[in-house]
């Protein structure tokens, strides 16, 4: 169930090149909470007014490391917003909207898993990945970004998954070039898979295309400014197909995962 | 210490606290069910209200700036039949005063909306939106000129005899002059302020950030603009005031009711924090008991500036 609590900062971790791994008390959302669903989170002092949504990285399991009875969230170091929640330290106070929005569901088909992340956009599949693995299910991943330090989290997303094919737009790390290159060799060999997807909207664009091209099913987990998180701001809107008709889903609510079929980009 | 009387009446709305809540912020209220009582509030205002449902702008529609956000949805709701027949049954059951927000693309659709909800049980007011700055005909070509404001006013005047609210545009020269027409048509009480219409560019790319190129301006960077105007109003028409603009705190609220206004609503901060209607409503309580001051009407409209 959806709640606005106060929590406290276990831990704020630096993870190196900008990225950092947030921990805060789980006030027993953990166990219902979805992988891709999300949070909005106060950002401290009175610099910026609106919450910023994140999704959620670890639940109770995820990460073996973690401080048992914390939840885990994943960010990058863009903007003032950002800035101001890598200060926080151990005992800082933190206001948490959440759980919110649909999130990844998994279809009980013998689909090979291929997860397709997007720099940051890898925050929500740690979570995810452990549920696989707890179900028994193998997943590979694409993992994109601009360059080798934009690429968060790597060296466990190598031992989590059966492999990580890593590009990166100026080389500096796998192979220089977009997801896409791999990913069509992937759909090009008829198997029988299942997309999921995070990143910036031009990547998930362009997977989109891709995988409704190829028949293959395919969920995008996505992101878009928000005022609220809980449906009523109506600023997250993204257009649909519905029937036919085009209209706009919130991608709060609806959202954020939808399957690229239903996107009308 | 006795606890303070906190009900106004905005002409003939009584209301057990001046806090209600603005629209476009605050849904059809139902939503915000998990983080509040609505019969703590004094009343809600619903989104604005069309003869049909509207899908509202593309996006980019939000972007949030300098302790404010702009944003331009496009009037985007679910028309007034569903309101009525989805949303009004299960609002009905909470002791909070509803307002309908009405806006309609041609006089007719305003007078449509109106003439619906005064068939129906469970509205305590109709706000009548003449100043949304994001579509072309969402209310603000009417809004902006006195005798267009005053002809609007005239039509749903006679559309019905539920409380009639104009909410008024801040984009003008002189709010005085809107204030006047509505009160001269039979408005039972002007609300003030809608946003004010602004830009972001995003410097990269060139261009607006938001897709319809301009969008209103709301939260704590327009407060001043906002008490200032109430305060000006207060001065030009008899009619009560329901003042609006950046309100965070009760605090805040404070400056809107010393200036002049009877109620006030909050806006942008039920996005921040769903609860805090709420809770602006308790500590308005507070502050009045810390002062020994009986009832909120004690410090209506009292600002003293010599």
């Amino acid at each position: 169930m959806m709640s606005d609590f106060a929590t406290t900062v276990v831990r704020n971790v630096d993870l190196g090149r900008g990225s950092f791994l947030i921990e805060f008390e789980d006030p027993g959302l953990g166990a219902a909470m979805r992988p891709a669903q999300f949070f909005m989170i106060g950002i401290p002092g009175n610099d910026v007014l609106l919450r910023r949504p994140f999704s959620v990285c670890g639940l109770p399991g995820t990460f073996d490391d973690a401080t048992p009875g914390t939840l885990q969230v994943l960010y990058r170091v863009y903007g003032r917003a950002t800035s101001l929640l890598a200060s926080l330290k151990r005992g800082a106070r933190l206001d948490v909207l959440g759980p919110l929005g649909r999130g990844f569901e998994l279809r009980g088909d013998d689909a090979e898993i291929v997860l397709v992340a997007g720099g940051i956009g890898s925050a929500p599949f740690p979570a995810f990945l452990k549920e696989l693995a707890r179900r028994g299910r193998k997943a590979s991943m694409i993992y994109g970004a601009r360059s080798a330090a934009e690429l968060p989290l790597l060296d466990w997303f190598e031992e989590h998954t059966e492999r990580v094919t890593v590009t990166t737009d100026d080389g500096s790390a796998g192979t220089k070039g977009l997801v896409t290159l791999p990913l069509t060799s992937i759909l090009g060999d008829k198997r029988k898979v299942h997309l999921y997807a995070c990143g910036p909207n031009p990547m998930l664009k362009a997977v989109a295309r891709l995988a409704v091209e190829a028949g293959v099913p395919c969920d995008l987990s996505l992101e878009a400014p928000m005022a609220c998180g809980f449906g009523v701001c109506l600023g997250c809107v993204v257009p649909v197909k519905v029937d036919g008709e085009t209209r706009y889903e919130r991608v709060c609510v609806e959202g954020p995962v939808v399957p690229a079929s239903r996107m009308a980009w | 210490m006795v606890t303070p009387d906190l009900s106004v009446e905005v002409g003939t709305v009584r209301l057990k606290n001046p806090v209600l809540t603005a629209s476009g912020t605050f849904g059809y209220g139902l939503e915000f069910q998990p983080f509040l009582e609505l019969s703590e509030l004094g009343g809600l205002v619903t989104k604005g209200l069309s003869p049909k449902p509207r899908r509202g702008n593309p996006p980019e529609r939000i972007v949030e700036t300098p302790a404010g956000m702009l944003n331009a949805i496009g009037l985007q709701n679910v028309g007034v039949d569903a309101f009525l027949s989805d949303k009004l049954p299960k609002l009905r059951a909470f002791d909070t005063a509803v307002v309908a927000n009405v806006f309609g693309e041609t006089e007719a659709e305003y007078v449509e909306v109106c003439e619906k909800l005064d068939a129906s049980s469970g509205i305590a007011a109709i706000e009548l939106n003449v100043s949304c700055p994001n579509t072309e005909c969402g209310g603000m070509i009417f809004g902006n000129d006195p005798a267009s404001l005053a002809t609007i006013t005239r039509a749903c005047r006679r559309a019905t005899k539920l409380p009639l609210w104009v909410k008024l545009s801040p984009n003008v020269t002189d709010i005085r002059e809107t204030a006047r027409a509505a009160e001269g048509e039979g408005a039972d009480a002007v609300t003030l302020v809608n946003t004010f219409v602004g830009m972001a560019v995003d410097v990269e790319r060139r261009r607006p950030v938001l897709a319809n190129v301009s969008g209103g301006l709301s939260g704590p960077a327009i407060r001043p603009l906002a008490v200032w105007m109430t305060w000006q109003v207060r001065g030009a028409v008899k009619i009560p005031i329901v003042g609006m603009g950046g309100i965070m705190t009760a605090r805040d609220a404070l400056e809107f009711l010393i200036a002049g206004a009877t109620a006030v609503q909050t806006g942008t901060v039920n996005f921040v924090t769903p609860s805090s209607a709420a809770t602006v409503a308790r500590d308005l309580a507070s502050w009045l008991t810390q002062r020994g001051i009986r009832s909120v009407r004690e410090i209506v409209g009292t600002m003293r500036t010599t």
